[in-house]
């Protein structure tokens, strides 16, 4: 802490100078590393010296407290020291609350300092002026892994302006979690939207609904735009256009209202991120969207201090999205999207940590306990198909329960915004909460299907115009 | 005789030093928050005025653009709306129980400390947790209140649920039709964050829980501070009770009424942690307020220019407000 | 026996229930706190009593064990007795000035001081953030003691003027004509007399403090260096999976000691009075 000023001072000065030269000794640098990480292990004590010479300093990274708080001691304690090691680089990383994380990266722009590596957990589109175009790290990596996968892409990407203002390091699948001991009762599976119609009933009146949120959170937002994608509907086309008044929109508005009526209560609207889990891991819900922290958090210790529930461990199962009477398509639950702002101290750094955690992500895929998907699927050596031999290898009951975590990452995520890009316009209607809004005035018999749909078209439509006066879209 | 000579020459020099000392005193507070506040503040205001985002502070300028597009949104109405039912209901919750607490807490009476002690509780509790405190309260599925509705709360034999005997009332026809409360279901029990007319409830509640203490403690010391020579001379002239409260007490304690009250509005009106955690404008943005979508539309999205518009909408409001009644306070005061 | 309840009865009844509403929520985090988790996220307990035998003290253990809790309190403490020292050197003279001496000019840079109070502290942590890094006061504590007297200041001046207006008039005359200066009678006379107000400005101000939370949460990332109302929420709120339990130990800690404090506070400035300082 106390001799970061003179480094300061270093390192804005070689900024000034040569900032392209060092950005080129950044990209040689990687390209050597990534030799050096992917090759023999003889080389990597060279490797490192060369690059222990062109990086100096120290590296400030902030991001999110995990949910599983053994990756963040990982992470934290053995990963970045490790990583400070071979690079001469001094890491340190601070962890704020999921939900802190756009104050405090706005609070960042408008101080004009902060932190080297900012990670957000959703696509950052509207800090593009104040973060680098990370074109030429993604070209380095993406020359030795092949292309990232098509949900990171989207999710870093301006088409307008060309820009790749953030590194998707990683993508969160986003499952369905049910209990077959209670869908047994209805002789059916969660496999189409059409089986919860049809079972919603049944499973309220056995005492355990389904759990699907329409409230101002996360899980909530998620879910009511998979809903939708899979009738088809979407909020945005290719081109950025507004497109949710549609029939398709109203069918998935009708089939929600359906199943709410049929087989969910009003706890669904009061929600919060932790309440699905909560009401599954108590043994109420006999379905659940979320990412795998519903089935890790039934395994207990080492992902969460609360004790195990084998009993309910047991008898969950992990499924896709169900299928819609267009396809089978979900979102990822979140995207792990960093950025090095303009004005990080030590960019350089910022680029090789980036570049390097990305070449070799199995251990990072590991430490998680599947919940980061690498925003390149080669960034685990030898891709999907590894990884659904490493989700095999998983212990927990029913044994295998993860592999369909590979299918679902690889074939049935989509970013937010899909079939166009994750831009600012999208980010806002994601954090108002207009979907599940949509979704829930529905549900509770405020508004028809129609009348909801054009309401939110409506707000959405002054949103997108907002931003593309901006020219962000 | 003398001394009638000396007063004014005494009187003058205090003036001198009046007006050397008042802007020295003053001074040094003024310029803090001139720095600290105005700069800012004009920041906010020039940002409103452009397109500028949360990644770059430079926007163009719009002109009144912003205000228009946040006017434009059917939530953002609601949200004002929300913001000032809020603020006036919760201030007037806070005012009764507070003005009722401080006159009962004068009185001495065995037990007294340790009731102001559970009374003074939510003023030493960081509102950020207490608030999550309450969200595990209100939590729709443990949540304390619904399982002491709907289970059986006497132990042995006699089977009495709460709700039932909410739900008799309820049945009363005296009661109006705008109030929107259908029975309880105790399968489906009321959920307090999840429909719109509870939520509103249950923001307000939690922000007088907050609010009362300290509005107490002001009250309390306001009173504490008037001379007893004015409560003797008050029983001589025979005003007691209520009279004695509209005549005598309520005029001395009008100026830190007001200001207690003045700052409770603020208070309400500015800070949005309370809504923030415990619905976060749900259900379907029914209880935003301008806090929060300023919050959720400038820093959360991005969009910074409108942001700072929306939450500036009640500024001149509040503005005028705090005039009238700091001008208000005054003019009682002096007379 | 008979008069004295019909002369304390009222107060009782005002009382009781008030004291009863407000400090349910301590009463309800204690039980949570106390409860390990297979006993709290089980439908079918019942949520008075422990369920599993006896309370457990793993959520406090937790929390001190396993979190910077302790060094977050620290923290909190320090930026509350600096913001209040800071708050008492600024607002005290200038509550004095504003409520004796100043006239029209005065009464506007008054109600100047209390229309910063006005402004929405949601944006205004944005300028804010960039006033703290010019200082180089990123991610540290000082940041805070720095920031929190813009609110509590104008608050602490407004409350101080409505005092210093209550105290007779009569009182600094006196001791005037005694011969002391105004300044002299400033520190001597009026500051002992308005002891109420200035420990209620002591309180409120404190309160505030501990209160705050959107500057702790963005101005300050590193661990070591949060408050309490920041850390607790980063640490014990993982993604979609609270920490109840650790949650409400972390809530229940602080605010105890807390209005002990408060209330010794409010008994010496009652006292203060009744005691004859008028007399």
């Amino acid at each position: 802490m106390k001799d970061t000023r003179p480094r300061v001072d270093i390192s804005k000065a070689s900024d000034d100078v040569t900032r392209r030269e060092l950005l080129r000794r950044a990209g040689m640098g990687a390209l050597v590393l990534a030799y050096g990480a992917s090759g023999a292990k003889t080389a990597v004590a060279g490797v490192t010296r060369f690059a222990g010479r062109e990086l100096s300093g120290t590296l400030k990274i902030l991001q999110w407290s995990h949910f599983v708080p053994a990756y963040d001691k990982w992470f934290d304690g053995t990963y970045i020291k490790d990583w400070g090691q071979k690079n001469d680089v001094q890491v340190t990383v601070d962890h704020v609350n999921l939900a802190e994380l756009p104050a405090r990266g706005a609070a960042e722009v408008a101080a004009q300092s902060g932190h080297d590596l900012f990670q957000f957990l959703a696509p950052p589109a509207s800090y593009e002026d104040s973060v680098l175009d990370l074109r030429d790290i993604v070209q380095e990596v993406t020359k030795k892994l092949g292309p990232m996968t098509r949900v990171a892409q989207r999710s870093s990407y301006n088409p307008r302006t060309k820009k790749y203002f953030g590194w998707p390091d990683n993508y969160v699948p986003d499952p369905v979690h049910w209990r077959s001991d209670y869908w047994q009762e209805t002789g059916r599976g969660p496999n189409s939207w059409e089986d919860l119609r049809q079972a919603a009933a049944k499973l309220k009146s056995i005492g355990h609904p389904i759990g699907i949120g329409m409230s101002q959170e996360l899980d909530s937002n998620m879910a009511m735009i998979a809903l939708m994608q899979c009738h088809g509907a979407y909020i945005q086309n290719e081109e950025a256009r507004v497109v949710i008044n549609s029939k398709q929109t109203r069918n998935a508005l009708k089939t929600m209202r359906d199943i709410f009526k049929r087989g969910m209560t009003d706890e669904v609207f009061a929600w919060q991120a932790a309440s699905n889990n909560q009401a599954y891991v108590a043994g109420r819900l006999s379905l659940a969207l979320n990412a795998v922290s519903i089935a890790r958090t039934l395994e207990g210790p080492p992902w969460v201090v609360t004790p195990a529930r084998p009993d309910i461990g047991d008898v969950t199962h992990i499924n896709p999205i169900p299928k819609g009477p267009v396809q089978r398509l979900g979102l990822e639950h979140v995207m792990g999207v960093y950025v090095i702002w303009k004005f990080a101290q030590n960019k350089a750094a910022a680029k090789q940590f980036l570049v390097d955690m990305q070449l070799n992500y199995t251990p990072h895929f590991q430490n998680s306990g599947f919940y980061n998907f690498p925003g390149w699927s080669n960034g685990v050596k030898g891709g999907f198909k590894a990884m659904h031999r490493l989700t095999a290898q998983d212990k927990h009951r029913p044994l295998g329960k993860y592999t369909i975590l590979t299918t679902i990452a690889q074939k049935y995520t989509a970013n937010v915004g899909y079939p166009g890009y994750s831009n600012a316009a999208i980010d806002e209607v994601w954090n108002k909460f207009l979907i599940p809004q949509m979704f829930a005035q529905v549900a509770q018999g405020k508004m028809t299907p129609a009348d909801a749909a054009s309401a939110a078209d409506r707000e959405i439509k002054q949103i997108f115009a907002s931003w593309r006066t901006k020219k962000k879209i | 005789m003398s001394v009638a000579v000396e007063a004014p020459r005494r009187r003058r020099d205090v003036l001198e030093e009046r007006s050397v000392l008042a802007p020295v005193l003053i001074a040094p507070a003024v310029i803090f928050i001139a720095v600290l506040v105005a700069g800012p503040l004009l920041l906010a205001i020039y940002l409103s005025l452009t397109d500028a985002t949360a990644g770059s502070l430079h926007g163009h300028w719009v002109g009144l653009d912003n205000y228009r597009e946040a006017w434009n949104s059917p939530i953002f109405r609601r949200a004002l709306r929300n913001t000032i039912l809020f603020t006036v209901i919760s201030q007037i919750v806070v005012l009764v129980s507070a003005g009722l607490l401080a006159h009962a807490l004068l009185k001495s009476f065995r037990g007294k400390w340790l009731l102001r002690f559970f009374i003074l509780l939510p003023w030493a509790t960081p509102i950020a947790l207490g608030t999550i405190g309450f969200l595990w309260i209100f939590d729709s599925l443990f949540g304390v209140f619904n399982w002491t509705l709907v289970h059986d709360v006497l132990p042995g034999s006699h089977a009495f649920y709460p709700y039932k005997a909410v739900n008799w009332l309820l049945a009363r026809p005296a009661l109006p039709d705008w109030l929107e409360i259908s029975p309880i279901d105790p399968n489906n029990p009321p959920q307090w964050l999840g429909d719109s007319t509870l939520a509103m409830a249950a923001i307000i509640a939690v922000h007088a829980w907050r609010i009362i203490p300290f509005a107490t403690v002001i009250f309390l010391a306001g009173l504490a501070s008037m001379p007893p020579e004015i409560d003797d001379a008050a029983k001589v002239d025979g005003a007691t009770g209520f009279r004695k409260f509209l005549y005598v007490t309520l005029p001395l304690q009008l100026p830190i009424a007001t200001v207690a009250l003045l700052f409770g509005i603020v208070f309400t009106a500015t800070d949005m942690t309370v809504v923030f955690i415990l619905t976060h404008g749900g259900p379907f943005n029914s209880t935003q307020m301008l806090t929060t979508w300023a919050f959720d539309t400038g820093i959360t999205s991005g969009n910074l220019g409108l942001g700072a518009a929306i939450s500036l909408y009640l500024l001149p409001i509040l503005a005028i407000v705090a005039i009238l009644m700091l001008r208000f306070a005054r003019r009682v005061e002096v007379s | 026996m008979l008069a004295a309840l019909r002369e304390k009865g009222p107060a009782y009844l005002v009382v009781g229930p008030f004291a009863i509403l407000l400090a349910f929520p301590f009463y309800w985090m204690l039980m949570t706190a106390l409860k390990s988790d297979g006993d709290l996220y089980n439908v079918e307990n019942v949520p008075y009593k422990f369920n599993q035998g006896s309370p457990t003290f793993a959520n406090v253990e937790f929390l001190f064990r396993h979190t910077k809790y302790l060094q977050w309190l620290e923290n909190t403490a320090i930026v509350g007795v600096l913001v209040v020292i800071i708050t008492l050197i600024l607002s005290l003279p200038a509550g004095y000035a504003l409520a004796r001496l100043s006239g029209r000019w005065g009464q506007s840079v008054g109600i100047g001081i209390f229309l910063t109070y006005l402004v929405p502290p949601t944006l205004l942590f944005l300028p804010m953030s960039r006033v703290i890094a010019e200082l180089g006061l990123q991610d540290k504590l000082m940041s805070l003691v720095l920031v929190y007297p813009s609110f509590t200041v104008p608050f602490s001046t407004w409350l101080l003027m409505g005092f210093f207006r209550t105290i007779p008039i009569e009182l600094e005359d006196a001791a005037m004509v005694d011969g002391a200066s105004r300044v002299r009678t400033l520190v001597s006379v009026v500051f002992p007399v308005s002891l109420p107000g200035i420990l209620t400005v002591v309180i409120f101000t404190f309160s505030l403090v501990v209160n705050e939370f959107v500057y702790a949460i963005t101005f300050i990332t590193t661990s070591s260096e949060r408050t309490v109302s920041a850390g607790v929420p980063t640490e014990l709120i993982r993604g979609d999976v609270f920490y109840w339990g650790a949650l409400m130990a972390a809530t229940l800690i602080p605010a105890i000691p807390l209005a002990l404090l408060y209330n010794l506070f409010l008994d010496r400035f009652i006292a203060g009075f009744t005691g004859g300082a008028f007399r």
